[in-house]
Parts: C-alpha cells; sequence; structure tokens
C-alpha cells in the first residue's frame, strides 16, 4: 500500500443546474495507475480537471498529502484531451515553456525529456514545429511536456482517444514503465479493455457518481459477472443524461431567428420539443 | 509566492507570447513592417500622385462655348489657358445669366465642359459660368475661366482708376500690413509643428493601439481557446493573474513596438520628406515627454486589458472578432471628437472623461503645456479606468467555464 497522494472528499461538482459530479470520496495512493472510466458525460474530465486544480469544487474538498490541490499544482502533470500544443513552437520548445514555469531548468527538462522520449520514438522531432504532427505525436509530446518536471502524479484525459494502434500501445507502454518505476498515473478512458490492460484500479463513473471503485478482479467479484464489460453495463444501467453544462436554454428571440434562418427542424415522432 | 516566482512565471508567459507571434510572418508584415512604413510612404507618395495629377489636369485641353459678347482681351486670356473656345449666342427667354435653360443636357452630358456668358451693358460687364461641379474636368474649366476674368477685371479696374487720376494700390488696398507676416507669430517653430501634429498624432496612437492589439488580444485567449492549448495552460502553477498579466505584458509590448515603429516612421517622414513647411519636428520639453510616454502607456494598458478581457468573453475566434471589431469604434468616435475641444477654454471635467481625456492630454503635451490641474484629472481618472479594466480582465480570467466542458 502506497503513500495516500490525494484526498477526495464529499467533492460535488455543479454547473448551474447541471450536477457534473455528486459526492465523490476517493483516495489516490501513490505506484498506482488508476482507470476513471464511464461513457460521454458521465463526469470524468471534470474530476480530473478537479484533481488537477483546474477547477474548484461545489462542495467538499480535494487534498494532495494535506494541502489544497490547487495550491500543489507544480506537484501534478496534465494531460489534457486536446493536448494543448503551440504549433509555431518545435516540441522541445513546447516542452520547455512549461517546464520553465514549473521553475526547471533547460537542463534537467532536457535530461528528463531525452529519456522518455527515446521510449515514445520521439527523439529526432523534438526540434520539429509541432503544426505537422500527427495526432499520436503531439500525444507523446504533451506525454512529455507533462514529465519534464517529474511530477508525482500524472494525470492522462483519454491519452489513446484518436490514436493509431502503435501509437496507443507506445503510450500504454510508457505508462506501464512509470508504474515499474513507482510512479501514479491517473488514467480517464472510454475503453474497458485499455482499462484492464493498464490499470490496477479501475473506477467506474456514471451519471455524476462513482458506481464502483477497484481492481478488474475485485469489480467482476461485486458485480458477479464473467467480463467486465458485462460489469460495467450492470453498474451502469439507468438512462445516461445527455445534458452538460455547456447546453443553455434557447431563448424565444433566438429560437425564432434560428428558425428564421434555417427553417423549423422536422419532429421526430414521439419526442416533445420542448424537453 | 516569491515576486521572483511571479516575474518568472509573468516574463516566461509574455516571452513564449512574443515569440510565437513573431513567427508569423504576416504578423510582422502588419505589426511591424506596415508601420514602420506607413508614413513615409504616404509622405512619398501622396506629393507624387498630387502633383502627377495636377500636371495631367494643367496638360488638358478644355472646349468651352462662349456665349454673347465677345471680349478681345479676355479672349487671348482664354487661349493662353487652354481653352478652346466655340462661340454661340445667348439663348432667349432666360431669366437671368446663370439660368441654364436648354444648355442643361449638353453640360451634363460634358458635350461642352462649361458654358461662359458675357454681356456688355450701361454700368460694365455681366457674367456667368455654368458647369458640373462633380466633374473634375468641368470645374477645371470653370477655375481658369475665373482666373482668366480675374487678370481681365483687375485690368479694367485699374484702367478706370488711371482715367480717374488715382493710384490703383493705395486706392483698392488702403490699410497694408507692414513687415513680415510670419516673423510677427510669437509662436516657435517647434510650438508650431506641435500644434499640427496634435491633431492627428494623438488619433493615430489611440487607434493604432486599439486596433493592433486586437490580433493577439484574439490570438491569445480566443485562440488559445478555441485550439485547446489554454486548458494546458490553465494546470500549471501560476495563477490566473499571472497568466493575465504575462499575456497583457506580451500585447501591450507588440502594440508599443507598433506605436514607436510608427511615430518613429512619421518623425523620419517630417523630418526628411515633408515639403510643407507647416509640419516639422516639434519642440518639447522633457515633463512633456515623459507625461506623454505615460499617457500612452496607461492608455494601452487600458485597451489591452479591455480588449483580452472582450477576447476572454467569448468562445471563438470569430465570436472575439465580432465583439471587438465595432469596439473599435468606441475609440474611433472620442478620438475624432477630442480633435475639435478648443484647448485654450477647456474645463478640467474634460479631463476625467475616459479615451477623451488621455487624447486631450496627448493634445495638450504636443504644445508642451504642462497645466498641472489637468494633469493630476487625467492621470488620476485614467489610472482609476486602467484599474477598472485590469479588473474586468481579471475576472474574465478568472471565470471557471473557460474549460468547462462535461465528459
Amino acid at each position: 500500500m502506497g503513500q495516500t497522494l490525494l484526498t477526495l472528499t464529499n467533492v460535488a461538482k455543479s454547473f448551474k443546474e447541471v450536477e457534473a459530479l455528486i459526492k465523490v470520496d476517493l483516495e489516490i495512493e501513490s505506484g498506482q495507475v488508476v482507470g476513471l472510466v464511464g461513457g460521454n458525460g458521465a463526469g470524468k474530465t471534470t474530476l480530473l480537471r478537479l484533481m488537477a486544480g483546474v477547477m474548484e469544487p461545489t462542495k467538499g474538498t480535494i487534498y494532495f498529502q494535506n494541502n489544497p490541490v490547487s495550491s500543489m499544482r507544480d506537484k501534478l502533470g496534465v494531460v489534457p484531451e486536446s493536448t494543448g500544443l503551440y504549433s509555431r513552437l518545435t516540441a522541445w520548445e513546447n516542452i520547455r515553456y512549461h517546464s520553465r514555469i514549473y521553475g526547471i531548468s533547460d537542463e534537467v527538462a532536457w535530461n528528463r525529456v531525452s529519456h522518455f522520449a527515446q521510449m515514445l520514438d520521439l527523439n529526432d522531432s523534438l526540434s520539429r514545429h509541432t503544426k505537422g504532427f500527427s495526432r499520436g505525436m503531439r500525444q507523446k509530446t504533451a506525454l512529455l511536456r507533462a514529465l519534464a518536471h517529474g511530477p508525482d502524479i500524472l494525470l492522462l484525459d483519454e491519452p489513446t482517444a484518436g490514436l493509431d494502434v502503435t501509437s496507443a500501445r507506445t503510450v500504454r507502454k510508457l505508462v506501464g514503465q512509470l508504474r515499474d518505476e513507482g510512479g501514479t498515473v491517473i488514467y480517464s478512458t472510454h475503453h474497458l479493455a485499455e482499462a484492464q490492460q493498464v490499470c490496477d484500479r479501475i473506477i467506474i463513473v456514471h451519471n455524476g457518481t462513482i458506481r464502483a471503485d477497484g481492481s478488474p478482479n475485485e469489480l467482476l467479484e461485486l458485480t458477479g459477472k464473467d467480463s467486465l464489460e458485462e460489469a460495467y453495463v450492470s453498474l451502469t444501467s439507468d438512462k445516461a443524461r445527455t445534458r452538460t453544462e455547456d447546453t443553455k436554454k434557447e431563448s424565444k428571440l433566438s429560437k425564432w431567428w434560428r428558425m428564421f434562418l434555417t427553417g423549423r427542424t422536422p419532429k421526430i415522432e414521439g419526442v416533445d420539443e420542448s424537453e | 509566492m516569491k515576486v521572483s516566482d511571479s516575474w518568472r512565471f509573468i516574463s516566461t508567459i509574455a516571452k513564449k507570447e512574443i515569440i510565437e507571434f513573431l513567427r508569423d510572418w504576416r504578423t510582422l508584415l502588419a505589426l511591424i513592417v506596415i508601420p514602420l512604413l506607413i508614413f513615409p510612404a504616404l509622405f512619398i507618395a501622396l506629393p507624387l500622385l498630387l502633383q502627377s495629377e495636377a500636371a495631367e489636369l494643367d496638360a488638358l485641353e478644355l472646349d468651352v462655348t462662349w456665349q454673347g459678347d465677345i471680349n478681345n482681351e479676355l479672349h487671348d486670356s482664354f487661349n493662353d489657358s487652354k481653352l478652346i473656345i466655340n462661340f454661340e449666342t445667348i439663348p432667349e427667354d432666360l431669366e437671368n445669366l446663370s439660368d441654364i435653360g436648354g444648355d442643361l443636357d449638353r453640360i451634363r452630358n460634358q458635350e461642352t465642359k462649361a458654358v461662359f456668358r458675357l454681356v456688355e451693358n450701361e454700368s460694365g460687364w455681366k457674367f456667368s459660368i455654368l458647369y458640373v461641379s462633380t466633374s473634375e474636368a468641368s470645374s477645371e474649366a470653370r477655375s481658369r475661366i475665373i482666373d482668366a476674368i480675374s487678370v481681365w477685371e483687375s485690368e479694367v479696374v485699374n484702367g478706370t482708376l488711371v482715367e480717374a487720376g488715382l493710384e490703383p494700390e493705395s486706392t483698392l488696398d488702403p490699410v497694408q500690413w507692414d513687415g513680415n507676416v510670419e516673423s510677427a507669430d510669437a509662436a516657435t517653430k517647434g510650438e508650431q509643428a506641435g500644434l499640427v501634429l496634435s491633431l492627428f498624432i494623438p488619433m493615430v496612437i489611440a487607434i493604432w493601439t486599439a486596433s493592433s492589439a486586437i490580433q493577439p488580444s484574439i490570438d491569445m485567449t480566443a485562440g488559445e481557446r478555441e485550439r485547446g492549448t489554454l486548458e494546458a495552460l490553465l494546470c500549471l502553477p501560476c495563477s490566473r493573474i499571472q497568466l493575465l498579466a504575462g499575456k497583457w505584458l506580451a500585447v501591450a509590448s507588440i502594440t508599443s513596438a507598433g506605436v514607436a515603429l510608427q511615430i518613429g516612421g512619421l518623425l523620419f517622414a517630417i523630418t526628411y520628406l515633408a515639403s510643407s513647411s507647416i509640419i516639422g519636428v516639434p519642440s518639447l520639453s522633457i515633463s512633456s515627454i515623459l507625461l506623454l510616454l505615460s499617457a500612452v502607456v496607461i492608455f494601452a494598458i487600458m485597451v489591452v486589458a479591455f480588449e483580452l478581457a472582450l477576447a476572454m468573453k467569448a468562445h471563438s475566434v470569430k465570436e472575439a472578432g465580432s465583439l471587438l471589431g465595432p469596439a473599435i469604434l468606441f475609440i474611433i468616435f472620442p478620438a475624432l471628437f477630442t480633435q475639435v475641444i478648443n484647448l485654450d477654454s477647456v474645463e478640467s471635467w474634460w479631463f476625467a472623461i475616459p479615451l477623451v481625456n488621455i487624447l486631450l492630454a496627448m493634445r495638450e503635451l504636443l504644445l508642451d503645456r504642462i497645466i498641472v490641474e489637468h494633469v493630476l484629472v487625467w492621470l488620476i481618472s485614467s489610472v482609476f479606468y486602467a484599474t477598472l479594466a485590469a479588473w474586468f480582465a481579471a475576472k474574465q480570467f478568472k471565470r471557471e467555464d473557460l474549460v468547462a466542458s462535461l465528459s
């Protein structure tokens, strides 16, 4: 059992009337690869953003080793889903930009980065502008950027989404190596098979709540199912919500203007437009 | 948090933004090359264009219809002015000589550039010129006719005076200026130059600062949001205020460089290229120069912070463009309005109106006038407005929905 790094107590997050997360209690220990598994709109990314200190919870607390996580962001490495690379900078300049803000010297950052870059087969591309990078190369660069300052926890938001088989495999291999070296990774994904392959512990998130938390075997025992997929389905059998915090109620004027420009949307039988 | 840490965050962010921005050749062209060259080019190209247009107009031979009585001296003068005369009689049934009557169509169709009517009666001569004011050739024909008439009239008047035994010069111009008109002006050449520059330098600074800050403001806020780079940035251990300060520093540096280059280009043009004696380098005291720089810096703080805030409010580059494009009008209108305010009797409260205060301050300082009451009012009110703009920007940068999206 490793040391507790992140502690989430009674955490809730709302966006106006939408409850993105409801009463989340979690502890993340060092040396684990933890998978956050859930469908679209489940609340995985919101949970990761709260853990990264980018958002404040509406209720509850999030501590990193007894300090509010927002004050401990230098201990975290984050790879958002969008990767967030600047296309007019080279891969190394992107990495250096972040490591300088973390207060890491260029030399130290370079040594760390070149070690992992070799494993990701990105050594030759570090001096290239990221404009022409493939999705896989962008993801690998973002990973290197998150690792350059030697974080205690690495937060990865769907790191293999949109990657080809080889790139996805390389990313998973890197996560595996980080675990072997005692690193802690929180890994959000849609794919159960990937979570089963990479993660020591799987947290199933559905409609803003934690439905299950344990090793793959523990989840199977909990649900009495033969496969994780069946276990997941049984744990998330209620209808997934479709609303997000981006959904605003359309004003009458806006609705009139939309219909004036593009015409009325054809009605689907049995669906109430006002819903 | 240490001050050195804070400065490291701000300077690192600003440096990266500037480097990334300057790597785009279109940006370099728009924000560096154009401001530097626009005034020199204008000072070279505009006189050349005007001269060539004037020469072209001078060389034109214009068809003119002469109706009514003929005067030989005037006829000779017309011939010297490259007017090709076609004589006619005056149409009947005219109320007066300015009644266009049946000549309307051929003047409007430019079959003849102008119609000159002349009638001699007992008391002297009466004339009119029919022309089309919207036609350059027609206006030129009228102008040449008037010049010829003026010379002829002068000769007629002088002849009449001499016949009556009077001396033309003392009779027509009995009250005369003694000496050189220019030497009677107590304002120095530098002050006169300051007056001329004060009529457009504040406007140039205001409009250029506001317009050149738009693109970087959008790129560094809504652009980052749209490209998905903002979230990674917000995960870094710097605060959002530091992030805003870094971005503000970058936009302000880029904008200031553009304004400085434009002013440099203007000063170069008026020193080495201007052919007119009314524009030159203004003579300013050190205090005026320092206050002028302070006014520009405060203005830049305010405008850049406001534009960053508006751009951050937008969800996309397109939306930000739609917000900031029309916002430039809020700079242009006060800038135009300020040009007509009389500085000699301006009340102090004018120096408290947002934007107008800085523009008036710049005008006054270019005249090398330091009026303590005015300086205090514009300085305090501008710092207040700049703080307000920075607060608004900070509020926008602290918004949680900058990254919000459920998944």
